[in-house]
C-alpha cells in the first residue's frame, strides 16, 4: 500500500472507532498503536509510553491548566455573576442592552478563560434565563450565548492557540496577539446581528429594560475591576514578551483564585473559602481531558509520520497545483467537516502539522491561518453532532429544543463565515497587530 | 464484586484529590519561579521541570477520576440514536477498545519506568531529577484507569450503570 492509501484507511478506521462513543483520547491512541503494530510489528510498542509522555511533558502546555484555572476561579464562584451584573448595569441603556451586554460579557470572559464551553457556561447561566425572562426570543437568547461562547478560543488566552503553537512550532504569544482583533471583529458582527434580530423579532428595548441608579452602578465595580486588571496584566505581560505564557498564566491563575477568596470569602462572606476545592476540581477535570487528548494525538501524529502519511499528503496536495485560494477554500471545508465531529484540540493536533507546511508554501501567513483555523473550529462548536457549546446550552435551558438553538445560532455561524471572508480580503486584521507589537514576522 | 467496584471507585476519587492538589502545587511553584526570575533576578533550577512533570503527573493520576465522572469527551451521536440493547452492545465495544489502549499504555509505561529505575536515568538539567519519579504516574495512574474501566464494564454487565449514562428512553 502507498502511504496515501494507508492514510485513507487510517482515516476511515478512526471515524469508525470514534463513532462507537469511545473517549476521543483513547480512541485516537488505539488507532495509532494498532496501525504501528500492524505495519512495524510488536517491537514498535516500545515508543508508546515515551511518545505519550513527551506529548504532554512540555513546559508550554503548563499554561493550559493555568488558564483553565483562571477561568474556573471566576466561573465556579460568585465572581461570574458579578461580572455579568456589572456589564448589564452599565450597558442597559444601549439599545438592545441586555443582548449586547451578554455578547460583551462573553467576549470579556473569553479574555479570562481559554475555553469555549467554559465561556458559554459562565455567561449563559446568568444570561439565558435573564434574556428569556425579559421576552427575548428563545432562539436568539440561546443562539447568541452559544456563538458568543465560541469567542473563548479566539480571544486570548486560548487553549487551542497554545495547542496550535506547540504542534506547529509557532510563537504562542504572537498567536494570541493575532487572535485579538479578529475576536473583537466577531464580537461586533455578533452584536450587529443580535440588535437587528431583536428589533426584527418585535422586541422593543426601551419599554421593559429596568433602570439602574448611579449608586447601583458603582457598587458592583470594586468586585469586578480587579479581575479586569488581571486580564490587562496578563495580556500586557504576554504581549510585551516579558514572560512566557505559562508563567503569565500561573500568576494570573493565582491572583484570580486569591481575589475570589479575599472578595467573596473574607469581605462579603457570601462564599465559603473551602469551596476553592470546587474551582480546583473543575479545572483539574477539564485539563486532564484536554491533556489526555494531546498525549494521544502525539501518538497519532507519530504513527502518521512514521508511515509517511503526513509527508505524502503534503506532497500530493502540492502536486495538485491549484490556485492558492481554491486550496484555502478546500482546507476550510475540510476543517469545517472535521469540526463537526471532533473537538477543536483534536482537530488541531491531527491536522495542523500536516496543513501548515502546505499553507505556508502557498504563501499564507501561519498566524493568519491560525485565526482562520480557529474560526472554523468555533463554527464546529455550535454545530451538531459534536458541538460542545450546544450541550452546555442544553444543560442551562433544557426546555429549549435543539432545533430552536440551532436556528438561533445559524446567523451567527454565517457571521463567522463572513469573518473568514473578511480575513481573506483584509489579512491585516490578523497580521497587523502582531507586526506592530512584535515586529514583522517571517 | 461489590468490594472491587467500591474499592476502585474510592481509589479513583483519591487520585482525583491528589491530581487537584498537584495542580495547585504547580500553580504555586510557577508563581515562585516568576518572583525569583523577574523580581529578584535570580536563576531558577528545578521549577520548570517540577511544574512540567507535575502537570503530566496530575493528568495521568487524574485520568481514572475523570473517567469515573464521565469527563473524557466522546462522540455520542451513534449511541444517542440506538435502542437500549444496541446501545449496551456498543458501550461494551467502546469500553473494550478503550481498555485495550489503556492496557498498552500502562504496560509500556511500566516498562519505561523500570528502564529508568534500573538505568538510573535523570533529566538533562542541573537539577538531575531521577526520571523514574517523573515516569511513575504512568503505570500508577493508567493502571488504575484500566481497573476503573474493568469496574465500569462490570457495572454495565450487571445493569448497575446505563450505557453511556443514557436512560433507555433517552432519544433525541
Amino acid at each position: 500500500m502507498s502511504p496515501l492509501e494507508i492514510g485513507a484507511v487510517i482515516g476511515v478506521v478512526t471515524i469508525v472507532v470514534l463513532s462507537t462513543g469511545v473517549p476521543i483520547a483513547f480512541g485516537l491512541g488505539l488507532v495509532a498503536v494498532g496501525f504501528l503494530i500492524i505495519f512495524d510489528g510488536w517491537g514498535s510498542l516500545g515508543i508508546v509510553a515515551d511518545t505519550f509522555f513527551a506529548g504532554i511533558g512540555e513546559f508550554a502546555l503548563v499554561s493550559i491548566p493555568m488558564f483553565v484555572l483562571m477561568g474556573a476561579a471566576v466561573a465556579s464562584s460568585p465572581a461570574g455573576k458579578d461580572l455579568y451584573e456589572a456589564l448589564e448595569r452599565w450597558l442597559y441603556r444601549v439599545p438592545g442592552g441586555l443582548i449586547i451586554s451578554n455578547i460583551g460579557a462573553c467576549s470579556i470572559f473569553a479574555a479570562l478563560s481559554g475555553s469555549s464551553p467554559a465561556t458559554c457556561a459562565a455567561i449563559g447561566k446568568m444570561g439565558i434565563p435573564e434574556m428569556r425572562q425579559r421576552g427575548y426570543p428563545d432562539g436568539l437568547a440561546t443562539g447568541a450565548i452559544a456563538a458568543g461562547g465560541t469567542l473563548g478560543i479566539l480571544i486570548p488566552p486560548s487553549v487551542t492557540m497554545i495547542v496550535y503553537g506547540i504542534s506547529t512550532e509557532t510563537s504562542i504569544g504572537r498567536l494570541f496577539i493575532a487572535g485579538l482583533l479578529p475576536g473583537l471583529m466577531l464580537t461586533v458582527l455578533f452584536m450587529t446581528w443580535s440588535l437587528y434580530a431583536a428589533w426584527r423579532g418585535g422586541y422593543r428595548f426601551s419599554l421593559t429594560d429596568a433602570g439602574y441608579t448611579l449608586r447601583q452602578k458603582l457598587v458592583v465595580l470594586p468586585r469586578v475591576l480587579p479581575f479586569l486588571l488581571i486580564i490587562a496584566g496578563v495580556l500586557y505581560v504576554l504581549y510585551g514578551g516579558i514572560a512566557t505564557p505559562s508563567e503569565a498564566a500561573g500568576v494570573g491563575a493565582l491572583f484570580c483564585v486569591l481575589l475570589v477568596v479575599v472578595i467573596y470569602g473574607v469581605f462579603l462572606r457570601s462564599w465559603s473559602p473551602l469551596r476553592i476545592w470546587e474551582i480546583l476540581g473543575d479545572s483539574m477535570r477539564e485539563s486532564v481531558m484536554i491533556l489526555m487528548i494531546i498525549g494521544a494525538s502525539a501518538l497519532f501524529s507519530y504513527t502518521l509520520s512514521s508511515l509517511f502519511v503526513t509527508q505524502s499528503i503534503a506532497e500530493w496536495i502540492a502536486g495538485l497545483e491549484v490556485n492558492r485560494w481554491v486550496l484555502m477554500g478546500m482546507i476550510n471545508v475540510f476543517l469545517l467537516v472535521c469540526g463537526f465531529f471532533l473537538p477543536p484540540v483534536a482537530v488541531i493536533l491531527m491536522t495542523a502539522p500536516i496543513l501548515l507546511p502546505i499553507v505556508t508554501s502557498a504563501g499564507f501567513d501561519p498566524y493568519w491561518f491560525a485565526v482562520v483555523f480557529t474560526i472554523n473550529m468555533e463554527i464546529g462548536l455550535i454545530t451538531p453532532p459534536v458541538g460542545l457549546n450546544l450541550y452546555v446550552i442544553n444543560g442551562i435551558a433544557p426546555d429549549v429544543s435543539l432545533p430552536t438553538i440551532l436556528k438561533g445560532a445559524l446567523p451567527f455561524m454565517l457571521a463567522m463565515a463572513l469573518g473568514i471572508v473578511l480575513l481573506c480580503i483584509f489579512p491585516e486584521i490578523a497580521t497587523w497587530l502582531p507586526d506592530v507589537v512584535m515586529g514583522p514576522g517571517i | 464484586m461489590d468490594f472491587f467496584v467500591t474499592t476502585v471507585r474510592r481509589l479513583s476519587q483519591f487520585c482525583g484529590i491528589v491530581a487537584a492538589l498537584t495542580l495547585a502545587a504547580a500553580v504555586l511553584v510557577v508563581c515562585q519561579m516568576v518572583v525569583l526570575r523577574y523580581l529578584l533576578n535570580e536563576s531558577t533550577v528545578w521549577q520548570t521541570e517540577f511544574t512540567t512533570y507535575s502537570i503530566v503527573g496530575a493528568t495521568l493520576i487524574g485520568s481514572p477520576y475523570v473517567l469515573l465522572r464521565r469527563g473524557h469527551v466522546n462522540v455520542d451521536l451513534l449511541p444517542l440514536y440506538l435502542g437500549h440493547r444496541a446501545r449496551l452492545a456498543l458501550a461494551f465495544l467502546a469500553s473494550f477498545l478503550a481498555l485495550a489502549f489503556c492496557v498498552a499504555l500502562a504496560y509500556t509505561g511500566a516498562e519505561l519506568w523500570l528502564d529508568a529505575w534500573r538505568g538510573g536515568w535523570t533529566t538533562d538539567s542541573i537539577w538531575r531529577l531521577p526520571l523514574w519519579i517523573a515516569y511513575a504516574p504512568m503505570p500508577l495512574g493508567i493502571g488504575l484507569l484500566c481497573l476503573q474501566y474493568l469496574a465500569d464494564i462490570l457495572c454495565l454487565a450487571t445493569g448497575r450503570e446505563m450505557p453511556f449514562g443514557l436512560q433507555p428512553g433517552d432519544q433525541p
